[in-house]
């Protein structure tokens, strides 16, 4: 430490300045390497491969995720048991084109319907 | 190896006797048999990605004797760097630049030019040119270091095995001792905004749009968005850059150079809108719409252009990859969990380049590659973290490398600063180019230096000599008492380095 300082002293005393710059020289493999895992340099958290902290799956991840807010899971997350029957209270009816599209009655096409008021025999003519 | 393919003769029979009993099975002697070539070969190592980390590996365990298999699927080598990257972006920030200079600044210079035309083909021909060079420079040095290059989409079927999807068809394996992941990057898309790469593009469709937009908008004021919204501002697009944060350069760059490569990029005509959020975009119409807003809220506004540039960073690349089958683990960002020495879970496969840790820089993967290959034959590498250079080739360039003053003001890390204008440097005013400034923080006490931080001309280049003096621990004097050649940009940069401990002698 103080090299500099120490430099610039000896400097005034006429001697010759010597550089903070390390020269390090051939360089060689040491003979002792302990290998042990150690976090890499870059690494945020410091975590180990192997020791949990991360995911081996999109859905691990998923779960201690973070994207404005916590991305939890709503879907799976408790029983469907639990949540009761899906029957409609007794008075109760549902219009099936209330629902989502996906679950409404497919839109019959021309060649069905034509079929149908022919009882079949439009598929033949 | 030799004897990995010897099996004993014991083990032959007994093999064949189970075999006879259990007619349903597949025959075990499978494993023996010979398929194809690469299958029955076992390699010391098998790359997969051909990128600037793959290929260094490569040729680097080809030179150190290793038997090396590289597996890459884009059809020719380099990754995104050498192919619609680093490179590609170099030619047309270069060649739009002396556009741009010749439209601009000749006659001042003494130079009268007549009438300047724009041949964007031309252009994209000399990028594509440049390219095709270094990219089958690689094949040359795998051919000349004995790596064998499978073209083809790799996945991992064992801790061994790496099965891969022929770009010719078909599929071979290859085993190998050791793998190496090093898949790379890709563009992050923005949410509710496909990219079509050609009116809402990524950097890689920003090296090739077939004509010039009359408006751009660059989403993300990193180094990528800069750099290519500066070539197509300098060919004549209005550029518009829109960034979250409050300042320019991504995480590094020094505020101080910040401000002054905005002030400068808005004098070339590159507007700024900062502390702005993209709420939503629509491309249903002619032009592409962004809602913006203010980042805290409260100042909603509509942008449009021909072209919208998605270049708000990157993300690790393992789809496909097939880690799953083998349990290697990802972070949160997506990123393959690696130790110290690059190893994953499984301590024969190692992980480097864009996919791990670390800032996704070619030259980090480049020493990466290296130290990875060494700790396989060696047990020794190094790659020193602290000490990686970044670049930012806008003219004027911006460079820097180790600690900024933010960074060391939040530590609270004593430092002292030196500075030097261009506008003082000789070779600067002989080449009318004298924007910038180099300013070289070092601690007070010992004046070892903590962090350069250069913008003006050449300022990547001059970065090297920073590096090094800082790789191996030179104070500012040491770098001022070591003799620079005059007239050169490099004595503003010896001037600098004179300044944190005494005082610049031109300026």
């Amino acid at each position: 430490m103080f090299a500099t300082r120490v430099l610039r002293q000896a400097a005034a005393h006429g001697a010759e300045r010597a550089p903070l710059i390390r020269f390090i020289g051939r360089r060689t493999i040491p003979t002792q390497i302990d290998h042990t895992p150690r976090p890499h340099p870059a690494s945020p958290t410091g975590a180990l491969p192997g020791n949990g902290n991360s995911h081996t799956s999109f859905s691990s991840y998923r779960d201690s995720v973070q994207q404005h807010g916590p991305l939890r899971k709503t879907i799976g997350s408790t029983s469907a048991a639990s949540l009761g029957s899906v029957e409609a209270p007794k008075g109760v009816f549902f219009d099936r084109n209330e629902l989502p599209e996906r679950f409404r009655r497919t839109p019959l096409t021309l060649a069905e319907i034509e079929a149908v008021e022919t009882g079949g025999a439009a598929l033949f003519g | 190896m030799l004897a990995s393919r010897l099996i004993p003769r014991t083990a032959v029979r007994s093999v064949c006797r189970s075999q006879s009993s259990l007619p349903t099975v597949v025959s075990p002697l499978s494993r023996w048999r010979r398929g194809y070539a690469s299958q029955a070969d076992e390699k010391d190592l098998v790359i997969i990605g051909g990128g600037v980390a793959g290929y260094v590996a490569a040729i680097k365990a080809g030179q150190e004797g290793l038997k090396v298999a590289c597996i890459e699927k884009r059809g020719s080598l380099g990754g995104t760097c050498l192919n619609v990257g680093c490179i590609p972006s170099k030619s047309l920030l270069n060649n739009s630049h002396l556009y741009h200079q010749i439209l601009h600044d000749t006659k001042n210079r003494g130079i009268e030019v007549g009438d300047v035309k724009l041949n964007l083909q031309a252009m994209m021909k000399a990028k594509e040119t440049s390219v095709t060079g270094l990219t089958k420079g690689i094949e040359f040095l795998f051919k000349k270091n004995g790596v064998e290059y499978i073209k083809g989409t790799g996945s991992f079927a064992s801790e061994n095995e790496v099965k891969v999807q022929l770009n010719d068809g078909g599929e071979t394996s290859v085993v190998g001792k050791n793998i190496l992941i090093a898949t790379g990057s890709e563009a992050t898309p923005f949410p509710g905004l496909e990219i079509d790469e050609k009116r809402v593009i990524t950097s890689t469709g920003a090296l090739s749009l077939d004509k010039v937009p009359e408006k751009m908008i660059v989403i993300g004021g990193g180094i990528i968005g800069l750099e290519m919204g500066s070539v197509w501002s300098r060919l004549g697009a209005k550029v518009t850059v829109v960034e979250f944060l409050d300042q320019i350069g991504g995480p590094g760059m020094d505020a101080e150079i910040a401000k002054q490569a905005q002030k400068l990029l808005k004098k070339q005509g590159i507007e700024f809108k900062l502390g702005t959020k993209v709420v939503t975009g629509d491309k249903s119409g002619e032009t592409v719409k962004l809602e913006v807003d203010s980042a805290k809220g409260g100042k909603p506004e509509t942008l449009d252009a021909d072209v919208v540039l998605v270049a708000i960073g990157r993300r690790p690349y393992t789809t496909g990859l097939g880690l799953e089958n083998i349990g290697l683990e990802i972070d949160e960002r997506g990123r393959v969990v690696i130790d110290s020495e690059y190893r994953t879970k499984a301590s024969h496969i190692r992980c480097i380049g864009d996919v791990t840790f670390g800032p996704m820089l070619a030259h980090k993967a480049e020493e990466e590659a290296v130290a990875a290959v060494e700790y396989i034959k060696k047990g020794y590498g190094h790659v020193n973290y602290g000490v990686i250079p970044s670049v930012m080739y806008t003219h004027p360039e911006v460079a820097w490398v180790g600690q900024n003053e933010q960074e060391l003001k939040k530590d609270k890390i004593p430092y002292k600063i030196g500075t030097f204008p261009f506008s003082a440097n000789s070779r600067a005013k002989t080449n009318l180019d004298t924007e910038g400034l180099v300013k070289m923080i070092a601690d007070p006490e010992t004046d070892r230096l903590l962090g350069c931080h250069i913008i003006g001309p050449n300022a990547g280049e001059m970065i090297a000599e920073a590096t090094l003096a800082l790789e191996y621990g030179a104070s500012t004097e040491d770098i001022a008492r070591t003799c620079h050649a005059h007239p050169t940009l490099a004595e503003a940069f010896k001037e600098a380095a004179m300044a944190t401990y005494s005082k610049a002698i031109h300026y």
